[in-house]
C-alpha cells in the first residue's frame, strides 16, 4: 500500500542511469531523495510519472501500476521551472489545471487562495517572465498541487528560493502531509531533507546506497557523533590518541567527533574528565545526513564533478 | 479517458495565445487591407480614369455646316466600348460630350476646370475641315489620341459628303469588314482560345496554389515554433503530467490551425464581400452607371469549398509532421533545419501546381493526374487543377481519401516521435535516432 519502486534499470546510450534501484515510500510521508546531480533522480522520477519507459522494473501505487492511476492522482514539479513565460501566471494556473479536470472556476479560485498564501497574490494578473525566479517557483508549485494530487514528486523544489521562501514551502509541505499526501522531493541540500523527511533515499550513479527511515540511515554507518565542550578546548592531543574516535570538526565554541561503531561515546566522557578538565558540554547524536552521504558516496559536489565530464552523456536520453 | 477534453484545453490555450497578441492583430489587419486594396483595384483605377476625363466641349463655327453631327461622332467614339470584358475596366464611357456657342467662354472653361477640353471646328480656305483642340492636358494623352482618331472620321465624313455621297451609302463605306480567327491545324475545332479570360484562370489557380502554400509552411512552421517554445521554457514537462502526447499534438495543430482559419476567414470574407460590393461601391464612388454584383470569372463556390476541404487536410497532414519535427529539437534557431524535410515537398508541390497551371512546363496529362493523388502534392495540385479545369468527382474522392489515411498514419508516428522527442534536450537529431524514437514510442 504505498509507492513502491521495484529494481528500475535504464540506461541512455553508453550511461548506465539507473541500475537497479529499489525503494518504498509510506503513504502519508515526507520522503527525501537524495543525490548528486546525475545520480539518476530525474529518471527514476520520469519514470515513475510515466514519462519513460524503463529498460527493467516497475513502479506501483498502492499495489497498482502507475499508469491505471488517473493522472490526477499525480503532481509534478519539473526541476527547470516550467511555466508560459507571456502568459498570465492565474490564467496558466487554471490552464494546467483544467489538463486534470479541475472545473475552470474552481481552479481559480483554488489558485487565487494558494497564490494569497505564498505572498503573491498582486501578481496573478502579470506576465509569468515579469516575476522574480523564487516567485516563479512559489506559482510552479501552485501548479503542481492544484488538482488536489495525492502523491507530488518534486524535483528540487528548494534550489534557489530565499530563506523565507523556503520556510513559506515546508509549511506547505507539512500541511499537504497533514492533509494525506505523499511527498517525494529531490535535494542536494540535505540539512533541509534531514529537517522535514521522515524517509530518505540516496542514490548515487544509478545505485542506491541507502533508504528508510531518517533515523535509520543516519544510524546505518554503526558511527555516532559526539559534541564536547571542555576547559582545555584548542588542545585536542589527548582526544586524537583515543581509539575509534576521530575529530571532525574542531571549533571555538565544541568540537565534534565521530565516534566508530565499535567504541562507546561514553569512553570520551571518561578520558575527559581523566584529563582533568571541566566538562561544560556532553552530546551524543546520530551523525548528520551530511556525514552520512560523505562517508557513502563522496563530497556531494565531487560526485557532480565526475558526472558531468561523462563523455557518454551527449549520446542519449535526457541531459540528467 | 477521453482524449477530447484535453486536445480542446490545449487548442483553446493555444488559440487564445496567440490570437491575443498585438503582432496576430496587426497582421491579421494588414492583410485584410490588403486584401481589400486588391480586390477594389478596378474601381479605384477607374476612379482615378474618371477623374481625368470628364467634358469635351465642341464649338463649331458658323460656316462648318458638316455632314455628320460632331457631337454625336464624338459621343460615340470617345464612349466606345473597346472589347475588354470585364465592364469595370472597360475603357469606354465616362466622356461627356456637349456643344458650346462660344469658342473663347469654353477655352477659360477649360482654364477653370469646367471642361477638359475644347474642339474646335472651322473651315478652312481650301474647303477642308479643321481641328484645334484646346486642352491644358497632354497632346498625346489618351484623350487626345481619342479626339484625333474622332477628328478624322468627321473630316472623312465631310469630303464623301462634298464628292456627293448619300450619308446611307456612307454607313455601308464604314460596316465593320468580314473576319474571323482560326487554328493553324487544320484538324483543330474546339473554338479558338480566348487569350483574356484563359489569363484570368492562371491567375485564379496561381493566387489558390498560393493561398495553400502560405497556409501549410507559414501555420505549419508556427506549430513547430510553438512545441519548441514549450520545450525551451520547459513547460512540457509539467504538462507531460497532465495530458498524453498525442493530446497535446493534435490540440496544439489544432489550435493553431483555428488561428489560421481566423486569419484566412477574414481574410478571404472580406475579400469576398469586397468583390461582392464593387458594384455597390463603385455607385457610391462613382456614382450612377451601376454594374452586375457578380465572382471574378471562374471563382466558383465550387472552387472555394476544394480550396477550404484541401487548405484543411493540407494543414494537418503537415502540422503534425512539424510539431513532431518541432519536438526533436530544444532552441528556436534549430528549427529551421528540422522542418527542412517538409519544406522541401511542400516546395516541391507548389512548385509543381505553379508551372502546371499555368501551362509553363509541359506535363503528360496522365502523370499529372497521378502525382495530383500523392498526399503530399495533392493540396497543391487539386486545387490548382480545380481552379484552371475540370476535374473528376472519383478524382476528388480518391485524392482526399489518401489525404485522410496520410494524415490518420502521419499523426500516429507523430505522436510516437513527439513522446519521445519531448524530453530529449540538447542533442542533434538523426535519421537513425528518429527511426528508433518511432518505432520505441519513448
Amino acid at each position: 500500500m504505498s509507492l513502491d519502486i521495484f529494481d528500475l534499470r535504464k540506461r541512455f546510450g553508453d550511461v548506465q542511469a539507473l541500475d537497479g534501484i529499489s525503494f518504498s515510500v509510506t503513504p502519508g510521508e515526507v520522503f527525501g531523495f537524495l543525490g548528486a546531480n546525475g545520480a539518476g533522480k530525474t529518471t527514476t522520477m520520469r519514470i515513475a510519472l510515466g514519462f519513460l519507459r524503463p529498460d527493467e522494473g516497475r513502479v506501483v501505487w498502492r499495489d497498482r501500476p502507475v499508469h491505471d492511476w488517473h493522472r490526477r492522482t499525480w503532481g509534478y514539479m519539473p526541476e527547470e521551472r516550467g511555466l508560459y513565460p507571456r502568459m498570465e501566471v492565474l490564467e496558466q494556473l487554471v490552464f494546467y489545471a483544467s489538463l486534470y479536470g479541475v472545473s475552470r472556476s474552481q481552479a481559480r479560485r483554488d489558485a487565487l487562495d494558494w497564490l494569497a498564501r505564498f505572498r503573491i497574490r498582486d501578481y496573478a494578473d502579470r506576465r509569468a517572465d515579469s516575476l522574480s525566479k523564487g516567485n516563479q517557483q512559489k506559482v510552479q508549485f501552485v501548479a503542481t498541487i492544484l488538482h488536489d494530487p495525492d502523491v507530488l514528486l518534486m524535483d528540487e523544489p528548494f534550489a534557489g528560493l530565499d530563506p523565507v521562501n523556503v520556510a513559506l514551502l515546508k509549511a506547505a509541505f507539512l500541511e499537504m502531509r497533514d492533509r494525506g499526501k505523499t511527498l517525494l522531493f529531490s535535494t542536494h541540500q540535505l540539512d533541509q531533507a534531514e529537517e522535514l523527511c521522515d524517509s530518505v533515499a540516496i542514490i548515487d550513479r544509478g545505485r542506491l546506497i541507502a533508504s528508510g527511515t531518517t533515523r535509520e540511515v543516519k544510524r546505518s554507518t554503526g558511527h555516532q557523533t559526539v559534541r564536547l565542550a571542555t576547559s582545555s578546548d584548542g588542545d585536542l592531543e589527548w582526544l586524537r590518541a583515543l581509539p575509534e574516535v576521530q575529530v571532525t570538526r574542531p571549533g571555538r565554541d565544541y568540537t565534534e567527533l565521530r565516534v566508530g561503531a565499535g567504541s562507546d561515546p561514553q569512553v570520551v566522557l571518561r578520558a575527559a574528565l581523566e584529563h582533568g578538565d571541566d566538562v561544560y558540554r556532553f552530546e551524543v547524536a546520530d551523525p548528520s545526513l551530511e556525514e552520512v552521504f560523505v562517508e557513502r558516496v563522496g563530497a556531494i559536489d565531487r560526485a557532480e564533478e565526475t558526472l558531468a565530464a561523462s563523455p557518454a552523456q551527449a549520446s542519449g536520453g535526457p541531459d540528467r | 479517458m477521453s482524449d477530447l477534453p484535453n486536445i480542446v484545453n490545449v487548442a483553446r490555450r493555444e488559440f487564445l495565445a496567440r490570437v491575443r497578441t498585438r503582432t496576430f492583430l496587426f497582421a491579421t489587419l494588414f492583410l485584410v487591407i490588403g486584401v481589400v486594396a486588391i480586390a477594389l483595384v478596378p474601381v479605384i483605377i477607374r476612379a482615378i480614369d474618371r477623374g481625368e476625363e470628364p467634358t469635351v466641349a465642341v464649338w463649331t463655327a458658323d460656316d462648318v455646316d458638316p455632314a455628320a453631327d460632331p457631337v454625336l461622332t464624338l459621343d460615340a467614339l470617345l464612349n466606345a466600348p473597346t472589347g475588354a470584358q470585364d465592364p469595370v475596366t472597360a475603357t469606354g464611357g465616362g466622356f461627356e460630350v456637349l456643344s458650346v456657342d462660344e469658342v473663347d467662354a469654353a477655352r477659360a472653361g477649360v482654364d477653370d476646370g469646367d471642361y477638359s477640353a475644347v474642339l474646335a471646328i472651322e473651315r478652312a480656305a481650301d474647303g477642308e475641315l479643321a481641328f484645334t483642340l484646346y486642352t491644358n492636358a497632354a497632346a498625346t494623352g489618351r484623350m487626345a489620341q481619342l479626339v484625333r482618331q474622332a477628328s478624322t472620321a468627321i473630316a472623312v465624313a465631310d469630303r464623301l459628303d462634298r464628292l456627293g455621297l448619300e450619308p446611307t451609302d456612307q454607313a455601308a463605306l464604314f460596316a465593320p469588314a468580314e473576319y474571323s480567327v482560326a487554328w493553324a491545324d487544320p484538324e483543330r475545332t474546339d473554338p479558338t482560345t480566348d487569350e483574356v479570360t484563359q489569363g484570368t484562370d492562371y491567375m485564379l489557380g496561381y493566387g489558390l496554389t498560393i493561398l495553400i502554400f502560405m497556409m501549410i509552411i507559414l501555420y505549419g512552421n508556427w506549430v513547430a515554433m510553438s512545441v519548441v517554445e514549450e520545450k525551451s521554457s520547459r513547460v512540457m514537462e509539467v504538462i507531460l503530467n497532465a495530458a498524453t502526447p498525442f493530446q497535446l499534438l493534435t490540440g496544439k495543430v489544432l489550435g493553431v490551425g483555428s488561428v489560421a482559419g481566423v486569419q484566412y476567414l477574414a481574410m478571404l470574407g472580406t475579400g469576398l464581400v469586397a468583390i461582392l460590393l464593387q458594384g455597390r461601391l463603385a455607385d457610391l464612388i462613382l456614382g450612377g452607371g451601376g454594374m452586375a454584383v457578380e465572382l471574378p470569372e471562374g471563382l466558383t463556390v465550387g472552387l472555394l469549398l476544394v480550396l477550404v476541404v484541401y487548405g484543411v487536410l493540407g494543414f494537418l497532414l503537415y502540422a503534425v509532421l512539424y510539431a513532431a519535427a518541432g519536438s526533436l529539437v530544444s532552441r528556436q534557431e534549430d528549427v529551421n533545419q528540422v522542418v527542412t524535410p517538409m519544406s522541401l515537398i511542400s516546395v516541391a508541390g507548389y512548385l509543381i501546381a505553379l508551372y502546371t497551371g499555368t501551362g509553363l512546363l509541359e506535363i503528360d496529362p496522365t502523370l499529372l493526374v497521378v502525382l495530383s493523388m500523392v498526399p503530399f502534392l495533392s493540396p497543391f495540385l487539386m486545387v490548382s487543377r480545380a481552379g484552371s479545369g475540370d476535374v473528376a468527382i472519383w478524382e476528388y474522392a480518391l485524392s482526399i481519401s489518401l489525404l485522410v489515411v496520410a494524415i490518420t498514419i502521419a499523426l500516429w508516428i507523430a505522436a510516437r516521435i513527439y513522446a519521445a522527442g519531448v524530453l530529449l534536450y540538447g542533442q542533434r537529431p538523426s535519421v537513425r535516432m528518429i527511426w528508433r524514437l518511432a518505432r520505441q514510442g519513448m
